[in-house]
This record gives C-alpha cells, structure tokens and sequence, in this order.
C-alpha cells in the first residue's frame, strides 16, 4: 500500500513538474479535434482568441520571465502584422501559401524592431520605470505616425488611417489557384502555429537561455557579478519576444484580411497585459488560457471582438486582477496543487554543518589555475569615489598580492564596503585607476572585470532565491565553463563541499542567513576567480562555521589574492593576514592585527575618542 | 528671418511648453512624492476640462467653474487612492497597471455620459501684434499660469507642514513613521493634490483645448516622458524637461510640421533617456 501510495505521489510530482507540456498538448489535441465541427461563426472568433493568446505569450516572455513590463508588444505585433501582410499581398497571388512567406517575414521584422528598442533600453542600463514608459511611448508614436503613413509597395497600399486592405486569408496550398481556407481550417492552422511557437518557447526558456533569463530577473547585479553579459542576453530575449509578436500579428493580418492603425491604440495594448495577468505571470500557457477568458468573456456578453462597453469592464477588469489575482488563475491553481505535493524545501532544516576538507579545497583550487591561469594581484592608485558631499574612498593606493589574506577592517561608514563595490565596478570611481596585474579596469563593466578573474561576494548574500541550491552552483559553474557538462561536475564538486548534498533541490530562498552565505560563497568559488573579494563573509555564522571559513579563506589564500571586509576581530585574527584599517574612506594604518591593537589612534578610531574621530 | 517672425515663434514655443508644464505638474508632484505613476492622469485631465465645462453650462461663471473642477477631481483621487493605490504601495508596475485600467473605464466613461464631441467654451478672443504677426492673449497667459503654478507648488511643499511631512515620507519612509507622521495619510493628500492639479490644468486650458474623452491622451504621453526623463528630482526636473522637450518640439513643429515636431520629442527623448537612464536629475544634489 505504501509504495502505491509514494509511487501516486511520484506520479502527481512528474505530473506537477511537466503540467507545461501535458497540458497544453491536451488543449492542442482538442482544438485541433474540435475545429472540424465547431460552428464555422464561432471558429471566426476563436482564433483571434488564439492569436491574441499568442501575443500574450510574447509579453509573458519578455514581462513573466524577462522582468521587464513592455508596452511595446502591440507595436511589433502591428509591425510585424503589416510587414507579414505585404509580403502576403504581394507573393500570394503567384505562389499561394501565405504563411510560410508572412510568418517567417514578420517574426524577423519584430525581432529587428524589439532588438532595436531593446538596445537602447538594455545597453543604456535603463531605469525599469524609464524602459517602461519608452516602450509605451513607442506604440503611441507609431499609433500617431501611422495615421497619415501613406506608401505603395507593389501591389499593397498602405493608406494611413484607411488601413490595409486585400490581405490574403490562411492559405497553405502552393501556386496561384490555391484555395484559402475556410473558418474552421484557418482556426486549426493558427493553433497549430501557436503550438509550436508555444512549445519551442517553454523549450527556449528551459534551456540555459532561459534560466540566465530568470536569473537576470531575480537578481540583475548577482547575474552580471558571475560574469554574464546581461545586455545581449535582455536584447536577446527582447527580440525573441518580439518574433513572437511579429508572428502574432502575421496570423491577425491574414485572419482579419485587414489592417488598420488602430492595432497601436491603447485599448489594443491594454488587453496585453490583462491576458497574461488572467492566466498567470510567468507561466507561459498562461497567456492563452486568459485570452480564451476575456475573449470569451466579451463573446458572451455579445460584443463578438472588444469594443464599445467592453472596454469599459476590460479597465475594471485589469484594475481588479491587479489588487486581488495577483498570479492569476494557473499562479492560484498551482498554489493548491503544491500544498497536496511533498516539500522540498523541507530538506533545509536538516542541514549538515558544513566541512571544509582542505585536500578537496585544494583539488578544486588546483583546477581552476590550471584552467583559469594563475593568480592575479589586484591593485589601485588613487582611486576615488565620491556621492555627493560624502567620500566613502578618498584616494585608495594600495596593493593586494596573492600569498596571504588581506583583511580591511574599519568602523562603520569607514568606506570598506565602497572600495571593493569600486574594485568590481558597482561603483564607478570618479578619479584614480584599478589594475588587475597589469590591466587596467577602470572603465571595465562588470562582467568583464568577472571574467579577468575577479570573484565577490557582497556584505548582503546575493543567491538566486526562486531556484535550487543545485541550480545557483550550476548557473555560476556555467558562466565559467560555458559547457553544461563541466557545470554539472564543479557545482557538485563545491556542493559536496559545502556539505550541501542533501539540500540540492531546496529553494535558495528557503536557507538560513549561514546557508545563504555560504552558498553565495560557493557560487564565487563555482568562478574560479583570481582575485577574491568577500565582504563580511563571517556574518550570521556559527562559530564553528567561522573557524572552518577561516580555514578556507588561508586556503583560498595560498592559490589567490583574497581580500575580506570584516567586522569580527577574532576571524581576522585567525586569517594571519595582512590588515588595513580604513577611515573616513582613506587609509588610516596597516600591519598585522597584533600591531594594530596595540595602536593607540586605531583604537581612538573605533572607539570614537580621542582626535581621530 | 524676421524680427517679429521669430519673437513670435519664441513666444508661442514658450507657450506651448508652459501648457505641457501644466498639465504635467499634477503627475510630477504625486511621482516626486510618492513614487507612482498615476497612468489615468490624463484622464483626470479630462475629468476636469468636463466639470469645468458642465459647471459653465449650468450658469456658473468660468472663474468660479475652475474650482468647482479643482474639487472635484481632487474628491475622486481621494476616493482612488483610498480604493487602489494604497493597496499598491511599493509595487510600482501593479499601481501603474491599476491606474492604466482606471484610465480606460474614466475614459469610456465619458464617452457614455458626453459622447465623443463636445461644445466648446465660449470665451472672448483677445489678441495682440508683435509685428506683422497677431497672437492670441488666452495661450500667451499659459506661460503666467505656469509660473504661478510651479511657485504654488514650490510653497506649498516647503512652507507648509504638509509639504514637510510629504517630503520627509518620500526621502526617509520608516523615519518619517517613526516620529509620528502618519504617511498613509500624507499620501491620499498627495495624490489628491495631483489629481487636482490635473483637474485645474484640465479647466484652465479649457478655452485652447476643448474636452473629449481622448483629450488627455495627448498631454498625458508627453507628460509621463517629462517626468520620467526628468527623474527622482521630480519638480524641477520636470519643469526643465518640460520647457526644453515641449519647447524644442514647437519650434521645431513651427519651422517643418507637428508631426515633425512630435518626432523631435520623441527622440530627443530617447537620447535623453540613453544619456541619463535614471533621469536627468538623478545625480542633482537638490531633492524638490
């Protein structure tokens, strides 16, 4: 009975994890069954609701998985619909067939425009608000210029607000007498296109493409410290999102046989949004189920297409589901489900205290020179760096050299947590240099400082919390390798140091402040970096933790340049290291720990007496 | 060129921006304040060009309909920002969202109640010459309109002790709390001030722009890039990218064609937005 019972739970878990595909190849199986028989008038609506769906899909991408709220998908799917449609016009008549000219034609023209817009925004390292309003601005721009937008291109004639007309309907014979297809066909065909575009997507986002894609969601500054070039990856995904739209509007195009400017009008980029907040954020299929709704929705309530009041109860709708479904219906359907589905999570309380076997340590560190070179010293030269009235690193030269552990200590506000955001970049310096051996690296972004070999961890631990321990190693192992098979082998290497085996598929986000440090810690040593910078590594640990991290930290050590920001005296003791005392964002004194106790203006600075103060 | 011709030119530039200035305050103001951008703002607009004019058409004099505006636009962004945006606070894209939908229902709201065309307001057309060139006094004003605005607004954040306990729970929200200020309160102020300063810039340009349910469309979409390229020092900022984007834009559509001149805005935009992508103000030392 009991092995019944794990193996339906097992059953209920595959099913759970692979709802994405079973699902959607169900409804896929259906429509396509349904549409010899459906009512040909029904048919008609039906597949601008799978159109629409399709459109949602595009903004899922770029919104649910992306991060970024795009406006602008209504713009490419226009674009894409008009660009798809002249082609149509102008080939159909001698070839027939007009979605393997208007699809393809359309998915590059959108993903031009969404790779053009998407530059500026991502290159530029726009506000999120800023991409926001630049993308709506771009659909109203060209609702306003395509109103007077007049041009003759062969047999098409775009004529400003009087439309595009004459578009050739889905038609999938060759040669000039074919046929194009009635309600009911043309209904099967979009579904059939919507579902590979459906199915490639969920794939594309499954794929190491798409967990950057969520990893840049969850944590933009975490992906790029591991040495990502987060622009293109956004760019990328902008102009596949923007593909899809195209697409989306290729099939609107050919199903409505016209178009007209009105596909850039709010109300048009409005229901985007509602469709995907319906069915779910993130979720993909999501989209389609919440166009089905408001579709269907607006079919019941005899409006047929929206229109008139419709978009009246479309703006309550969308100002409702924002304050109350906020993971729309699939977000609330696979809350339940998980409540009936064992916890992985569980696992994160019975952790096991992490070992740091040094012969391991040493094995990992010993690869990574010989794959990564050898060690690097960092060094800067008067580096400054200034907000406002306050100067948290005033003139730094200093330089660190691998061999021993480099300790900065200093009272809060001394500037130690600046100087290494200065060193990888988080902060541009406004004056001085910073060198990585001979390199200079001041104006270098940040994943490229990553790849010469710089490795951080910031004073709060940075973990991609929505994802597994596993896959936080993994994503950082990859970055390095750029090989899936050598990810696998350095993330689990680490994690079994880490002592993290058993809490590989828990969420990140559901370890201990301890666990998370140390798995941010992980994921640097996944880098293999030749420069190692850790602020507050120690915080929030045991004491048995801290020993065994400051056994990793000399060990680090011997093979790298290790500089650590620390609080904890008793752990900088224990380093053996060099220690700089900052103040005031200048270097204030230096030497081994003993010496610097025994320093009378050093004390004066941390215990706020004196005239050092 | 002219003399006359480009005084004139400079004049009504000035003019147009000062009318983009005011209608863009209200949302300067509640962004600057409060961190939310209020999509329906042009719908606010035009909540109050539509008061305004109902008020003239049941007897009531222009200057006294533009109050009558000014309260009740201000009522109804009380009521929303009791209804919707206080549920919102700090998840900026959901209040955008949320107001994007409000927008819509305000707008074919007046569709149902007004239709879509609707009667002007009868006011005397007063005019004067530079030159061989004639301009009307009305749009000319805009630019004294403006100042007085943007002065209020000035006085009313730093003078008054609303104002202080506004700015106090933008800059530092818990400290703001924790010495008493009640900043759930401070904010339904602020946004319905905003709202009221749509609803005033709806009314006082009710002679040059007659209402319709569309009309704050345009306002809005120029407004939000204002504000949004201006950046978190959100009144001056403001008043900086409104003057240059909407004077720029109309003098470039007074010397080629509006069209022109909205493609001028648009892309100066953008360029701003490539140089500066947190906004203009974003490394200005002032906060208001």
């Amino acid at each position: 009975m009991a092995s019944e019972a794990v193996g339906a739970i097992k059953m209920f878990q595959k099913l759970h994890k692979n709802a994405g595909l079973v699902f959607p190849t169900l409804a896929t199986i259906l429509a396509l069954s349904m549409a010899g028989f459906l009512d040909p008038y029904l048919a008609f609506v039906a597949t601008s609701w799978v159109i629409f769906g399709l459109l949602g899909l595009s903004l899922d991408v770029i919104w649910g998985r992306g991060g970024l709220l795009s406006l602008a998908q209504t713009a490419f799917y226009g674009l894409g619909g008009y660009f798809g449609a002249v082609i149509a016009i102008n080939l159909a008549p001698s070839t027939g067939m007009t979605l393997i000219w208007a699809l393809p034609s359309a998915a590059i023209f959108g993903a031009i425009i969404a790779a053009a817009l998407g530059y500026v925004i991502f290159f530029s390292r726009m506000g999120a608000l800023q991409s926001t309003i630049l993308s709506y601005t771009f659909t109203l721009l060209l609702w306003t210029v395509t109103q007077t937008f007049r041009l003759d291109v062969g047999t098409a004639v775009i004529g400003g607000d009087n439309g595009l007309s004459n578009i050739p309907g889905v038609i999938l014979g060759f040669g000039p007498d074919a046929d194009r297809l009635g309600p009911n066909g043309a209904f099967a065909a979009t579904v059939a296109v919507s579902a590979c575009v459906y199915f490639f997507t969920r794939w594309l986002m499954r794929s190491n493409f798409g967990k950057l894609v969520d990893c840049i969601r969850i944590d933009i500054e975490k992906t790029e410290l591991l040495g990502y070039d987060i622009r293109k990856v956004q760019v990328l995904n902008f102009a596949y999102s923007g593909a899809i739209a195209g697409i989306a509007g290729a099939m609107f195009a050919l199903w409505a046989n016209y178009l007209n400017p009105s596909i850039f009008s709010v109300q048009e980029a409005l229901l985007v949004p509602i469709y995907v907040l319906v069915g779910g954020l993130g979720t993909l299929s999501g989209a389609f189920l919440g166009a089905l709704a408001i579709g269907g929705l607006s079919f019941w309530l005899g409006g047929g297409a929206a229109g008139g009041q419709t978009t009246l109860i479309l703006g309550a709708v969308l100002v409702l589901l924002v304050l109350f479904l906020q993971n729309g219906f699939l977000g609330a359907l696979d809350k339940i489900w998980r409540l009936y589905l064992p916890d992985p999570n569980d696992a994160a309380r019975n952790a096991g205290a992490v070992k740091i076997d040094t012969d391991v340590l040493e094995d990992i560190l010993k690869d990574a020179t010989a794959h990564a070179g050898p060690a690097k010293s960092l060094s800067t030269d008067e580096a400054f760096k200034q907000f406002g009235g306050v100067i948290p690193v005033n003139k730094v030269t200093r330089d660190f050299v691998p061999g021993q552990p480099y300790a900065l200590i200093g009272p809060n506000g001394a500037g130690k947590s600046s100087f290494l955001k200065t060193c990888v970049g988080i902060y541009r310096p406004e004056g001085g240099s910073i060198l990585l051996d001979d390199d200079d690296i001041t104006k270098a972004p940040i994943f490229d400082r990553v790849h010469k070999g710089m490795g951080v961890k910031n004073q709060k631990p940075q973990v991609f919390g929505e994802i597994t321990v596993q896959e936080n190693l993994w994503i950082a192992a990859y970055a390095r390798t750029k090989n899936s098979a050598n990810a696998d082998k350095v993330s689990q290497r680490i994690l079994g140091m880490l002592g993290m085996d058993g809490q590989s598929a828990v969420q990140a986000s559901a370890l201990s402040h301890g666990q998370q440090q140390w798995l941010d810690i992980g994921m640097v040593l996944c880098l293999a970096p030749r420069v190692v910078l850790l602020d507050e590594p120690a915080a929030g640990m045991t004491n048995e933790e801290t020993r065994e991290l400051s056994l990793l930290v000399r060990t680090l050590a011997k093979h790298t340049t290790v500089v650590v920001v620390e609080h904890d005296m008793e752990f900088v003791r224990t380093l053996e290291g060099h220690v700089t005392v900052l103040h005031q964002g200048q270097l204030f004194a230096e030497g081994d720990i003993d010496t610097l106790r025994a320093n009378d203006a050093v004390l004066d600075v941390y215990l706020g007496r004196g005239e050092h103060v | 060129m002219q003399l006359d011709y480009l005084a004139t030119v400079l004049l009504s530039s000035l003019s147009s921006a000062s009318i983009l200035l005011i209608a863009t305050l209200g949302l300067a103001v509640v962004y600057g304040l409060m961190g939310v951008i209020n999509l329906a703002h042009g719908e606010f607009l035009m909540v109050g060009a539509y008061s305004a004019l109902t008020a003239t058409q049941i007897g009531l004099p222009y200057p006294l309909a533009i109050p009558f505006a000014v309260a009740m636009t201000m009522l109804i962004g009380a009521i929303v920002e009791l209804l919707i945006i206080q549920r919102l606070y700090g998840r900026i894209f959901d209040t955008m969202l949320a107001t994007w939908g409000l927008g819509m229902v305000f707008n074919q709201g007046a569709v149902l109640l007004f239709g879509t065309v609707s009667p002007g307001i009868g006011m005397p057309q007063w005019n004067f010459s530079i030159g061989a060139y004639s301009l009307a006094v009305y749009p000319i004003a805009m630019i004294f309109v403006a100042i007085v605005m943007l002065t209020f607004i000035y006085v009313l954040m730093t003078k008054t002790v609303y104002g202080m306990k506004a700015r106090a729970s933008i800059q530092e929200p818990q400290m703001a709390q924790a010495i008493g200020i009640d900043s759930t309160r401070v904010n339904t102020m602020t946004f319905a001030i905003g709202c009221g300063l749509a609803g005033f810039a709806g009314a006082i340009l009710l002679p040059i722009i007659p209402a319709t349910p569309s009309m704050g469309l345009f306002f809005a979409v120029k407004g939000f890039l204002a504000v949004v390229v201006a950046g978190p020092v959100a009144l001056t900022g403001t008043a900086a990218t409104a003057l240059g984007l909407g004077g720029g834009a109309s003098i470039t559509a007074s010397y080629m064609s509006s069209v022109f001149g909205d493609v001028f805005f648009f892309l100066a935009t953008a360029l701003l937005l490539w140089l500066y992508p947190m906004g203009i103000s974003s490394r200005w030392r002032r906060k208001l």
